[in-house]
């Protein structure tokens, strides 16, 4: 990313996308409203490590770091209705990868944006939800505002048992118009002004399958279309559209003797670009008593590096990057969640490390030197209206 | 892998037993749901996406994304 007060941060920009996934699978009460209103707050610190000296030209050099609070809460409305309000704001500061070049030793070294970035988002999320005898169906408006990245998103999905209760059919839609003007600094951006469409569907089915256990699979398509480019970044120049496709699938199995859960999810994913990636995610729910609970988490991903991917592009060719996220690496974080609950309060922490390598992935290609590690922190709050 | 997928959930579904609304309650624990904690998952999901160049599957995607 180019250097600049405007610039953006990669992590908040994809907050931005991610936090507008819209949750229309349901859990084993598809037709059921909250019964009590909720209300909670997070506080988390993202920091990422600093890119190591030998992989830049010009030495160690910071990278970002990200404030991010969020704040939730859920109402019933009448007898079969319910509001959801999400609010999320971030801040963030710190150096981004701009491109790569070679050094002497004919080895790839990132230069870096160089200037400490700042810059803030506000997301507003709003979901209204209907309930009926055998399901419920959701209606949801997601605003997001930068400087320079404004996104409008719209989504409906609904959610269909089976009559006798053990199978939830469910399915989701939803469509964005998304404005992109980057901020001018010291550098030159791939574009003035720019906008993009994102088009997305899925399906899902969840299943009881026994009196502990329940599965679940889905399938995903997203279409993207207009200004794929990240403008900040030197070389790139993507394609105008991206097909994507997703397929998962997820378990739950409670464990009596230990009063615990396991949770288990796993994604792949395919698209145009070719890039493909594994996904799977473990967890461990421990209940310690009535008001505790421990829960410690695995993740493994690996990813394919996209068809015009090159450490130092090839700047001739139709379409290039140098993007480090669109390289062949895997990654590996873990970590933990701590909950307790004080009467109608609840206290959560949670701390995370995420790390990435070349070699940890499935897939082979070069790596690239601007993999990023980081460590996530937060501490939240719930209070339960009861 | 999609072709995996769909014959696993078949497998599943044919293999079910039939579990009474009375029998449940194990269910309907926080742990056995797929977002226990919306707003953890959903700053999770966040990070992972502006890291990497795979997201989504879980969901419509929504929008929103400048991280390109």
């Amino acid at each position: 990313m180019a250097s600049g007060p405007g610039d953006k941060h990669p992590a908040l920009l994809a907050l931005t996308s991610s936090a507008l996934l819209l949750p229309a699978y349901q859990g084993v009460r598809a037709d059921a409203p909250p019964e009590f209103i909720e209300l909670g707050t997070r506080y988390s610190k993202y920091e990422e490590d600093n890119t190591q000296g030998g992989k830049t030209f010009g030495g160690s050099s910071q990278r970002y770091e990200v404030d991010a609070a969020q704040f939730h809460l859920l109402a019933p409305v009448a007898d079969s209705w319910s509001v959801a309000v999400d609010v999320q704001w971030e801040d963030m500061s710190g150096a981004s990868p701009w491109f790569v070049g070679q050094s002497l030793d004919g080895g790839p070294k990132v230069i870096m944006s160089g200037a400490s970035i700042e810059d803030t988002r506000t997301e507003v999320s709003v979901t209204t939800r209907y309930y009926y005898d055998r399901g419920n169906a959701g209606f949801n408006y997601v605003r997001s505002k930068e400087d320079d990245y404004d996104s409008n998103a719209i989504a409906l999905d609904g959610a269909l048992n089976s009559t006798d209760g053990l199978t939830t059919y469910s399915a989701a839609l939803s469509t964005s118009q998304d404005d992109i003007e980057p901020t001018q600094g010291s550098v030159p951006t791939n574009t003035l002004k720019a906008d993009k469409d994102i088009s997305s569907a899925w399906i899902g089915v969840s299943r009881i399958i026994s009196k502990n256990a329940i599965v679940r699979f889905g399938l995903a398509y997203t279409y993207r279309d207009g200004f794929l480019t990240d403008p900040y970044k030197k070389n790139d120049r993507r394609p105008g559209e991206r097909n994507e496709w997703a397929a998962s699938a997820g378990y739950r199995q409670y464990f009596i003797q230990p009063d615990g859960a396991l949770q288990a999810d796993y994604r792949y994913f395919d698209d145009d670009w070719g890039v493909a990636s594994h996904t799977l995610n473990l967890a461990w729910h421990q209940n310690l008593g009535q008001s505790t609970q421990l829960i410690p988490f695995l993740r493994y991903y690996s990813q394919g590096e996209a068809d015009f991917f090159a450490n130092i592009a090839n700047t001739d060719q139709r379409h290039y990057s140098e993007d480090y996220r669109l390289s062949s690496f895997g990654a590996i974080s873990g970590g933990l969640r701590v909950r307790h609950e004080i009467g109608n309060w609840a206290l959560t922490a949670v701390g995370e490390r995420y790390e990435t390598d070349e070699s940890w992935g499935v897939y082979s290609g070069e790596e690239s030197p601007a993999l990023v590690n980081y460590w996530r922190y937060s501490f939240g709050l719930d209070y339960l209206f009861k | 892998m999609k072709q995996l997928t769909c014959l696993l959930a078949l497998l599943c579904l044919c293999g079910c037993e039939t579990v009474q609304p009375w029998e449940r309650g194990t269910l309907a624990k926080p742990e056995m749901q797929w977002q226990a904690d919306p707003m953890e998952i959903s700053l999770q999901a966040q990070i992972n996406a502006s890291k990497e160049a795979t997201s989504g599957g879980q969901g419509a995607a929504g929008g929103g994304c400048g991280c390109n």
